[in-house]
C-alpha cells in the first residue's frame, strides 16, 4: 500500500522550524483527507498540520515538545492507491519510508565556516596614493602598488607558452616602475634572443636544468676537507680487480652514514625523513648531462662484493640504458669531479636528496712533518659535502667527513 | 549644415511615429507647443495628433501606464524629464517591466528615454548617470549612445527590440555634439562596441559623454607623450560587448575604464571584472577605473568639473597606467 | 441580473472550496510559499468580475480575489497550478501563488508592490483607446492598506486625468496585514479619496451579496457608458489571517463577533434562495460540484510536471544580439 508522508509545512516565509504542541492522532488511527493531525507552534503563531490524503497512520516520528524543521517527514499515512490517485498526494518509496522511520542519529553541529566568502575592508577610494597606517606589529606597510615588483599575468602567460622560467629573465633589465619587466621588455627580449644563433636544449639538458633549478630553492651549504689518498692508491694497486676510485668513496660514505643517517635526512614541512636504507647514487657524466644510478644498501656489502655491480651500473649509465632497479630512491650521491682534473667544486645534491659528496683530483701536496721537520710530498684530494642547511649544520657534516676520511685511510675495512 | 545629437533623436522619433502607428510618446511636458524640457519632441504633437501625450508629474505611473500600453500592444516611448527623476520609475521598470517576459512570456516593447549626465550648474538632481542602476536588473537593455549617428540609429533599433530598453541620452551632448549628418553608411548592430580610435599602448573603454572626453585625451597623449591609446565605445552597457573589449586588451595589455557614473558597482567595475575574469593573461598592468567621485554631484561649475572625469584626468590616468 | 447573480454565487462557492482545500494543503506542507485566502472578500470579488468579459475587458484582481478570477472565467486549475508551480501553468513555476495572470486575456500578472498595477491597468485601457477599441472597461482592486501607497496615488490620478473607463474597487477589510484602519488613513471614508481624484464614488456592504451585486453592476455600467472612472468602497472583514502563516490573533474578538453572521457566502446562499433564483437543493448541488471540481483540479495540478532548471532558458529578455 502506498505511503504518504506527513510533512512539517512552511508556516510563514521566515520560519525554519516549529515545535510540536499536540499530537491529535496515534499510529493505527484512521484519518481523512485534510484532517488536522498535529498542532504546532512557530514563533509567530499556533497552527494545525493536516494530512494530504486519507488512510491509516502507520507511524509518527515526532513527539510533543520536539522542534522539527520545515519539510521534515513527521509521520507516514498508509493510503489506498485509489485515495492517492483521487487526492494527487505525493507518495514515498521504500527507501524514504525506511529512512523516515529509522531512529534519528544525533549529528554534531555543522561547521559553516567557509560557506560564504567574507568581504572585509572598507571603501578606500584614493588609498593607492594615501599612506596606510602601520600594522599591529609595527611593520611598515607599502604605501602604494605602483612599482611593486611583480610579473604581470600577461608576462607569466607568455613565459608559460615559451617554457621560460624567471631564471631565464635574469638577463632582462625591466623598464617598468622599479625595474619591473613589462610585456614590452619581455617581447623585446624574445626578439633579441631570436637574433642569436641557438640550438634546442636536449631533453637530457632540460631535465638536468629543471632538476638543478628545483634543488637550488633550498639553502644548500658546502664544506670540505683534504684526505690522504695514498692508502687507497696502494690498496687499489694491489687489488686484482682494480675497483673504481669512486667505489671507495661510496663505501666510505655508506659506512659513515650508517653510523649517522640523520646527516642524510630530508626535510618536508615540519618533518625530517630519515633514510630507510643506505642507498647511494653515483654521478656519471654522459653526453649532454649527468645520470645518477643508485646502488642499494651499500653499507651491507664489501668493496669486493660491489665491484662488479659498480662497473655494471656505470656502464649502463654511460650507455643511458639504466636498469629501472638502479633508478631513484637514493639518500645521497657521490660525484667524482676529480676525474675531470678539478680539485675543488661545489656539487649540488639532487632535488630528492639532501647530501652530495664531491671528490677532487689527487695532487701531491707539500705537508709539514713535525717528525722530519720539513715539508714532505703527500698525495691528497679535497672532498666536499654540499648539504641542505635546514637539515644539518657544519658540525654534523664535519664529523661525518671525519669518519669518511678515517675509512678511506683504512681501505682494508672497506 | 550640421546636425546635433538631439536633432538625431528628434528625427528618429519622428520616423518611428511615421513608420509604426503603435508607437506613441509619453512623458512630462513633451506635448503642445512646448515640446519637452530639452525640445526633443518639439513639433511632434502637431504632426502626430493624439500620439504625443503629456503625463502628470508621476514617474511611477508614467512607467506603469507604459507597461499597460505595451501589454495592450502599443510601443510607448517614454521620456523622463531627467534621468535623476527616472529613479522614481525604477520600481515599475525593474520589478514590473523587466520581470514581465520571464514571468509571463510576453515581452514589453517599451523605450525609456532619459536625459542623463552632468552639465555646468546641473547640481545633484539634474546630473546623474543611472545606467548601472537600471542595468543591474535582469530583463532590460541599456543603451548609451555617444555619437550623433548612434543617437539616431540606436533609438530606432531600441523600438525595434521587443523588450524594455533604457535609452540614456547625455544632456551635455544634446547640442554640443554636432555632425554633418546622422546617416551612417554601415551602422553597427546593437550589442557591438566600436573601436573609435585604434592604438597600442593602452585600451580605454568608455561610453556616453566620456567618449568625446577620452578622444580629446587621446589627441593630447599622442601629441605630447607619443602614447597611442585605443578607445572603445561600449555603445550599449547591456548587452556588453566583452569580446571587443578583450580583443582590444589583447592588443594593448593595459586597461582603463572611464565612466561618468559614481564608482560603486558601476559599469566600469563590470568591465574590469570581466577582463580580470576572462582576460587576466592579457593584462600587463592592473586594470584601472576612472569614475566620478563617490560624492553627490556639486552645483558650482568648478566643483562639478573636479567631480567628474575630464580629458586631463583621463590623460593623467593613462600616463599612470603606462608607468605601472 | 439573475444570470449574473447565479454566476457570481457559483464563483463564490468555488473560491471558498478552493480556499478550504488550499489551507489544508498548506498545513500538509504541500505549498512552497505563502497561501493567501479570500474569506470575507468573496461577494465583492465575484460581483465586480461577473460583469466583465474575458478578452474584451481588463481585470486586475489581487491577493484575495479568487472568486473574481472564477467569475471572470478562469478555472481553479490555473490557480492551483500557480500555487503548486506546475510547469503547465501560465507562470510555469516562475512566479506563483496569487501573482499570476494572462496579460493577453486582459488579465495582467500583478507584482507584489502595492499600487503598481493601477497605472498598468490605466495603460492597458489607454492602449485600447488609442487603437480605437470602444466599450471596454477595467476593474482593479485595492485594499485599505494599498490606498496609502504613493504609486496608488499616482495611478489613480492618472486614471482620472485620462478619464479612463476604470472601476477601482477599494475593499476595506479593516486590516492591512495586522495594521488597523486608524493607523492606515485619517480621512473619514476611503470614498473621500476617490472623490478627491475626480472619480464617481459608490459604497456598499461587501458582506451583503445582493447589495454588492447591484453596486458593481451600476459602477461597471457607468464606466462602460463613458461616465468616467468609478470608485467603489466595499466594507468587509478579512475572515482569516493575512496568509495562512498568520493566525490573525490581533483582530479583536468584538470585531469578529460583529461579523459572525455576515459571512458573505452564507449571506449569498440565503439571498439567492430568497430571490427565487435557486432552491435549497440547487445550492447544495452547487456546493458539491464546487468541492468536487476543486478536488479534481488540485489533484491534477499536483500530478503535473514541475519546471526543470536544466530545461529553462534562463533568459530575462526575448531579444539577444547575434554573435559575430
Amino acid at each position: 500500500m502506498p505511503s504518504v508522508p506527513i510533512l512539517m509545512p512552511q508556516l510563514g516565509e521566515s520560519i525554519a522550524e516549529a515545535s510540536i504542541m499536540l499530537l491529535l492522532v496515534k499510529p493505527g488511527d484512521t484519518v481523512q483527507e485534510d484532517q488536522e493531525v498535529f498542532e504546532v507552534e512557530t514563533n509567530k503563531a499556533v497552527m494545525a498540520v493536516t494530512v494530504s490524503c486519507g488512510g491509516v497512520v502507520k507511524s509518527i516520528s515526532v513527539c510533543e515538545g520536539e522542534t522539527v524543521p520545515v519539510g521534515a517527514v513527521m509521520g507516514i499515512i498508509e493510503a489506498t492507491q485509489e485515495e492517492v490517485e483521487r487526492t494527487g498526494a505525493t507518495t514515498m518509496d521504500a527507501a524514504a519510508v525506511a529512512a523516515a522511520t529509522a531512529p534519528a542519529v544525533p549529528t554534531g553541529p555543522v561547521a559553516m565556516d567557509g560557506a560564504h566568502f567574507r568581504t572585509e575592508g572598507e571603501y578606500r577610494e584614493g588609498s593607492a596614493t594615501a599612506p596606510m597606517e602601520t600594522g599591529g606589529r609595527g611593520l611598515p606597510v607599502p604605501a602604494r602598488i605602483r612599482g611593486a615588483h611583480y610579473l604581470s599575468p600577461r608576462v607569466k602567460a607568455r613565459m608559460d607558452e615559451l617554457s621560460i622560467t624567471e631564471a631565464d629573465l635574469a638577463y632582462v633589465i625591466g623598464t617598468g616602475a622599479n625595474g619591473r619587466i613589462t610585456i614590452e621588455d619581455f617581447e623585446n627580449f624574445i626578439s633579441y634572443v631570436d637574433g642569436w644563433p641557438s640550438r634546442p636544449a636536449s631533453p637530457m639538458r632540460r631535465s638536468v636544468a629543471g632538476s638543478m633549478q628545483r634543488t637550488w630553492r633550498r639553502p644548500i651549504a658546502s664544506a670540505g676537507r683534504p684526505i690522504y689518498m695514498a692508502p687507497i692508491i696502494l690498496h687499489r694497486r694491489n687489488h686484482p680487480r682494480k675497483p673504481g676510485v669512486t667505489l671507495y668513496f661510496l663505501r666510505a660514505l655508506a659506512l659513515a652514514l650508517a653510523e649517522a643517517p640523520e646527516c642524510a635526512g630530508y626535510m618536508v614541512g615540519g618533518r625530517i625523513l630519515t633514510p630507510r636504507n643506505i642507498d647511494l647514487g653515483v654521478a656519471v657524466q654522459v653526453a649532454d648531462g649527468v645520470m645518477v644510478p643508485v646502488m642499494r644498501r651499500v653499507n651491507e656489502y664489501t668493496l669486493d662484493e660491489l665491484v662488479d655491480e659498480y662497473n655494471k651500473v656505470v656502464k649502463q649509465a654511460r650507455d643511458r640504458k639504466l636498469d629501472p632497479a638502479y633508478v631513484g630512491g637514493g639518500i645521497a650521491t657521490v660525484s667524482n669531479f676529480g676525474g675531470f682534473g678539478l680539485t675543488f667544486a661545489s656539487p649540488m645534491p639532487l632535488p630528492s636528496e639532501s647530501l652530495i659528496l664531491g671528490v677532487g683530483a689527487v695532487r701531491k701536496t707539500p705537508v709539514w712533518s713535525d717528525e722530519v721537520e720539513c715539508f714532505i710530498p703527500v698525495e691528497q684530494a679535497e672532498i666536499v659535502a654540499s648539504f641542505d642547511h635546514r637539515v644539518v649544520d657544519g658540525g654534523d657534516i664535519g664529523r661525518l667527513m671525519q669518519r669518511v676520511a678515517w675509512f678511506l685511510e683504512h681501505p682494508e675495512l672497506l | 549644415m550640421s546636425v546635433t545629437y538631439i536633432d538625431a533623436i528628434h528625427q528618429a522619433m519622428a520616423e518611428l511615429l511615421e513608420e509604426d502607428e503603435r508607437v506613441f510618446l509619453y512623458g512630462e511636458d513633451i506635448a503642445g507647443s512646448f515640446g519637452g524640457a530639452f525640445k526633443a519632441t518639439k513639433g511632434l504633437a502637431d504632426r502626430f495628433p493624439g500620439r504625443v501625450l503629456n503625463a502628470p508629474i508621476a514617474e511611477d505611473a508614467i512607467m506603469g501606464t507604459a507597461i499597460g500600453a505595451a501589454i495592450g500592444g502599443m510601443k510607448p516611448i517614454v521620456e523622463m524629464q531627467f534621468a535623476d527623476f527616472g529613479i522614481l520609475a525604477l520600481n515599475q521598470m525593474c520589478n514590473n517591466a523587466a520581470a514581465h517576459y520571464f514571468r509571463t512570456g510576453m515581452p514589453l516593447n517599451i523605450t525609456l528615454r532619459m536625459p542623463c549626465g552632468g552639465t555646468p550648474g546641473g547640481g545633484p538632481y539634474h546630473s546623474q548617470m543611472v545606467e548601472a542602476l537600471f542595468a543591474h536588473f535582469p530583463g532590460v537593455h541599456v543603451f548609451t549612445p555617444a555619437t550623433v549617428a548612434d543617437a539616431y540609429y540606436m533609438l530606432k533599433q531600441a523600438v525595434q527590440i521587443p523588450d524594455p530598453v533604457v535609452f540614456l541620452e547625455h544632456k551635455y551632448l544634446y547640442r554640443w555634439l554636432k555632425a554633418d549628418t546622422w546617416v551612417d553608411a554601415d551602422p553597427l548592430p546593437i550589442g557591438r562596441a566600436r573601436i573609435v580610435r585604434p592604438g597600442r599602448h593602452a585600451t580605454v573603454v568608455t561610453y556616453s559623454a566620456m567618449v568625446p572626453e577620452t578622444l580629446k585625451a587621446a589627441e593630447e597623449l599622442s601629441a605630447t607623450s607619443g602614447y597611442h591609446i585605443e578607445v572603445v565605445d561600449l555603445r550599449t552597457v547591456k548587452p556588453i560587448d566583452t569580446d571587443t573589449i578583450l580583443a582590444s586588451v589583447a592588443r594593448t595589455g593595459r586597461l582603463l575604464v572611464v565612466s561618468e557614473d559614481f564608482p560603486w558597482g558601476g559599469v566600469a567595475a563590470e568591465v574590469v571584472a570581466r577582463v580580470a575574469s576572462e582576460g587576466l593573461h592579457l593584462l600587463d598592468a592592473p586594470p584601472l577605473r576612472l569614475s566620478s567621485r563617490d560624492c553627490p554631484i556639486p552645483y558650482h561649475p568648478d566643483l562639478w568639473k573636479a567631480h567628474r572625469p575630464h580629458s586631463e584626468d583621463i590623460a593623467a590616468a593613462v600616463r599612470y597606467l603606462i608607468t605601472l | 441580473m439573475k444570470e449574473a447573480g447565479i454566476r457570481a454565487y457559483r464563483a463564490m462557492e468555488m473560491a471558498r472550496a478552493f480556499d478550504t482545500k488550499l489551507s489544508a494543503l498548506y498545513k500538509a506542507g504541500k505549498m512552497y510559499g505563502g497561501v493567501f485566502l479570500g474569506r470575507g472578500h468573496e461577494a465583492i470579488a465575484a460581483c465586480e468580475a461577473v460583469f466583465l468579459t474575458k478578452g474584451v475587458d481588463v481585470y486586475n484582481p489581487f491577493i484575495r480575489e479568487q472568486a473574481g478570477r472564477c467569475a471572470w472565467g478562469y478555472s481553479v486549475l490555473e490557480s492551483a497550478r500557480s500555487y503548486l508551480g506546475s510547469a503547465e501553468g501560465c507562470m510555469r513555476g516562475r512566479d506563483g501563488n496569487i501573482h499570476w495572470g494572462v496579460p493577453a486575456d486582459g488579465n495582467p500578472a500583478p507584482i507584489s508592490h502595492l499600487g503598481a498595477m493601477v497605472s498598468v491597468v490605466a495603460g492597458m485601457l489607454l492602449a485600447k483607446r488609442m487603437q480605437g477599441i470602444q466599450g471596454a472597461v477595467g476593474v482593479l482592486n485595492l485594499g485599505d492598506g494599498t490606498t496609502s501607497v504613493g504609486a496608488t496615488h499616482e495611478g489613480c490620478n492618472m486614471v482620472a486625468v485620462e478619464k479612463l473607463p476604470v472601476v477601482i474597487v477599494v475593499t476595506n477589510n479593516q486590516f492591512a496585514y495586522s495594521t488597523p484602519n486608524e493607523r492606515e488613513f485619517a480621512c473619514a471614508s476611503l470614498a473621500d479619496r476617490g472623490r478627491g481624484y475626480g472619480f464617481t464614488t459608490h459604497e456598499c456592504d461587501g458582506t451583503n451579496f445582493m447589495q454588492t451585486l447591484a453596486t458593481m453592476q451600476k459602477a461597471v455600467a457607468a464606466a462602460r457608458a463613458g461616465q468616467g472612472p468609478q470608485w467603489v468602497v466595499a466594507e468587509t472583514l478579512r475572515m482569516c489571517g493575512h496568509g495562512e502563516h498568520d493566525d490573525a490573533s490581533y483582530i479583536p474578538a468584538e470585531l469578529k463577533a460583529a461579523f459572525a453572521d455576515r459571512d458573505p457566502l452564507a449571506v449569498a446562499r440565503r439571498q439567492v434562495q430568497e430571490q427565487g433564483w435557486l432552491t435549497a437543493e440547487d445550492v447544495a448541488a452547487v456546493q458539491t460540484e464546487c468541492v468536487d471540481e476543486v478536488q479534481r483540479c488540485m489533484a491534477q495540478a499536483q500530478k503535473e510536471p514541475t519546471p526543470v532548471p536544466a530545461e529553462t532558458d534562463w533568459s530575462a529578455v526575448s531579444w539577444k544580439p547575434s554573435r559575430y
